[in-house]
């Protein structure tokens, strides 16, 4: 007989995309793993969702959002497209100017990059829109300042128009938002913390997480691979040389 | 309203209900509908109308021609197929026509005449010989042009409907009323054979039109552009041809103050040949571009052709959309954001990071630009995602470098000396450097009064690791 704490044991049997609120939402089954197995067992579809808005909410530029970005912007689709066309990465409002060969550094090639620069939010609002409806980028990452009061019917906007296809959309905005409603159905707060990022669950298809994930997370990886200096008593290869050496790739 | 020779030949709905009718004289409608448009018909105008039309539904069928009483016809069995059969094609034209500016009654038969027959009566689809002789046997006989001079012979005789003409004796009507009403008779029912002059595209493409009104709003201006652009879509299919730029003029007010046209001219990288994605392009062009004085006419001219490239379809689709739908997209985000706002890489082999990271406009193609040599990047040293537009001049606080709080070196100094060939040799030390709230920067040394003098140096924050 079924308790009345749970009425079905396994929701999932009747619907795959039901899940109780204790659970992690896995229906979808098609997320892209993010490359960190303690980020993907705590992620609903065990990995970034594709065609869905998620937000990741920053204190500031360069915490280090893009190194947990790297293993699945690195990751070109496997298709049998030609390789420009394969995994277009599109950077919309880009808080600095994008440098392509600390990109290609970090493994993706620059002609799988595409910059934006809109002048106004509501153009940029409407270039992601329209990135989004062609289907045709890998991912579309986009630096949204915060937004003014009713302007928030562009997120869910957004988030229909990301439905539309499998782009991985990610959209960094100000910790400040993480007050403010939101039809994402995944968000993320980033801190940074020493060698590593520190991830909060704002808001995600399962349970409430309260303390935040720690993953480890240099820099560059290439730290390590730095020309051995001449001089091995700097303090930086002491740092360097501390590093676990599976974190490497 | 609309005169033709003093009399009323055609109205409104709102005219009809004062108790207007065809063939009313100008005095008598003055009395009924003060308040009416009163224009004169104009034949040639009528003419031209007909002719964009014909044109613009070229997009459909190879096999258009003009007929009689404002009628185009559309031999579309060849198209049935390509456009996913009669229903869909029909509300492909119906759009067509409407972007147009126009409105037309729809009706598609086996026989041309007997779809022009039925057209003019109404709004009647009918796709096997027989219904369309059930159909035809009910229409009046006015419809046929042929009989139009014997009409109260044949209304005297109590035919009213072509069924009743057809049941005639042949021998008696062709003696009566000549051969031409049986001839049009035996083409729509199908007992004789039909033989069109099909419309020929011209070989150029210009095509104008005048703004009923004097018109600032580029919203409005854009949906006049549509009914061109159908035109040029239909002209660009029968000639298998695609744009690749296109010039849209807009004139304004002649006479005393007179503006030169305004020339908007639109370019696209890949050769395109659909009404919509040139739609968008024009309409986000028009949209940004400002008028110095209201326009009253509308031209667009084809400049630049290619021969169309059939695209070449996967048996099995990929998700990601294919090259050419993103070619539209970067298109699409050109003509609205601006060649410069939308970039892709093309970083050069240079050691002065500035100078390596290089953008240009995704409307370049990388191949006209100077050859870029691909250096191993994992073999570099560190290079930061980010780099500010200047470097930023850092303050020191207790002998280190200060952003936001002290910064701590996390990796060894590497030096980048370069440049000297431009007479503007630089020497600096990058460093990966980390804050208090452990976010990673790039930061260099430069040496103020060469690297052995006594003066601090300075530092600068040249990136950020994101």
């Amino acid at each position: 007989m079924l308790t009345s704490s749970s009425p079905v044991p396994r929701p999932e049997i009747i619907h795959p995309s039901l899940w109780l609120a204790s659970q992690l939402a896995r229906g979808g089954a098609r997320g892209v793993s993010s490359g960190f197995e303690a980020l993907d067992a705590e992620l609903p579809e065990r990995g970034w969702p594709p065609g869905v808005l998620i937000e990741l909410l920053l204190p500031q530029e360069g915490v280090g959002e893009l190194r947990l970005l790297r293993p699945v912007l690195a990751r070109a689709p496997a298709t049998a497209r030609r390789p420009p066309q394969a995994g277009r990465i599109a950077l919309l409002q880009a808080p600095h100017q994008v440098n392509a060969p600390g990109w290609a550094h970090m493994g993706v090639e620059a002609s799988r990059l595409l910059q934006l620069q809109a002048d106004h939010a509501a153009d940029a609002c409407w270039a992601a829109e329209q990135v989004l409806r062609a289907d045709s980028c890998q991912a579309l990452l986009m630096w949204q300042p915060r937004l003014r009061k009713g302007d928030h019917d562009l997120l869910r906007r957004l988030h229909v128009a990301a439905q539309a296809g499998q782009t991985l959309f990610f959209m960094l905005r100000p910790l400040s938002c993480a007050r403010e409603p939101s039809p994402a159905p995944l968000r993320l707060t980033l801190k940074s913390a020493r060698d590593g990022l520190e991830i909060g669950f704002l808001k995600r298809r399962g349970p409430l997480r309260e303390q935040s994930l720690f993953l480890p997370l240099l820099p560059s990886p290439n730290l390590q691979r730095h020309v051995t200096p001449v001089d091995r008593r700097t303090p930086a290869t002491a740092a360097a040389g501390s590093l676990p050496s599976e974190l490497a790739g | 309203m609309v005169f033709e020779r003093d009399r009323v030949s055609a109205l409104t709905a709102p005219a009809r209900a004062l108790g207007v009718h065809e063939g009313m004289r100008r005095g008598g409608v003055q009395l009924l509908a003060p308040q009416a448009h009163l224009n004169e018909r104009d034949i040639l105008r009528e003419q031209t109308t007909l002719q964009q039309a014909a044109l613009a539904l070229l997009q459909y069928t190879p096999q258009v021609t003009l007929a009689e009483e404002a009628c185009i016809l559309l031999e579309v069995g060849a198209s049935l197929r390509l456009f996913g059969g009669i229903r869909a094609l029909c509300r492909k034209i119906r759009v067509t026509i409407a972007r147009m500016g126009l409105s037309a009654t729809l009706s598609c038969a086996v026989t041309a005449t007997g779809a022009w027959l039925l057209a003019r009566y109404g709004y009647v689809r009918t796709l096997s010989h027989r219904s369309l002789q059930r159909r035809l046997d009910r229409l009046p006989v006015v419809l046929l042009t042929a009989a139009r001079a014997h009409l109260e012979w044949l209304h005297g005789l109590g035919c009213r409907q072509l069924g009743q003409v057809q049941r005639l004796p042949r021998a008696g009507l062709q003696r009566r009323c000549g051969k031409d009403l049986l001839a049009m008779l035996d083409r729509a029912y199908g007992a004789a054979p039909e033989v069109h002059d099909w419309i020929v595209a011209p070989p150029t493409f210009q095509a104008r039109v005048e703004l009923p009104d004097r018109i600032e709003h580029t919203d409005i201006l854009a949906a006049y552009a549509q009914g061109l652009l159908a035109q040029l879509a239909g002209w660009l299919t029968a000639r298998q041809l695609a744009i690749k730029k296109l010039r849209l003029w807009l004139e304004h007010e002649r006479g005393r103050q007179a503006v030169a046209p305004t020339e908007l001219q639109v370019a696209l990288s890949v050769p395109a040949w659909q009404e919509d994605h040139l739609h968008t392009l024009v309409k986000e062009k028009l949209a940004r571009s400002s008028l110095p004085a209201p326009a009253i006419a509308l031209g667009l001219a084809a400049d630049e052709l290619e021969s169309q490239q059939a695209a070449s379809e996967m048996l099995f689709p990929e998700p990601g959309g294919s090259a050419e739908d993103h070619q539209r997209l970067l298109e699409l985000l050109v003509a609205r954001l601006g060649a410069d706002k939308v970039q892709q890489a093309a970083p050069r082999a240079d050691h002065r990071p500035e100078v390596a990271n290089r953008w240009c406009s995704v409307m370049q193609s990388p191949a006209s630009l100077p050859a870029s040599l691909t250096t191993d990047a994992a073999r570099l040293p560190p290079r930061p995602l980010w780099l500010l537009a200047e470097p930023l001049p850092l303050r020191m606080q207790q002998h280190k470098p200060f952003y936001r709080s002290a910064l701590e070196f996390t990796s060894p100094p590497e030096r980048i000396e370069a440049g000297w060939w431009e007479g503007r040799p630089l020497t600096r030390d990058y460093f990966t450097a980390r804050d208090a709230s452990h976010a990673y920067y790039w930061i260099f040394r430069q040496w103020r009064g060469g690297e052995w003098s006594d003066e601090e140096p300075q530092w600068f924050l040249h990136g950020l690791f994101g």
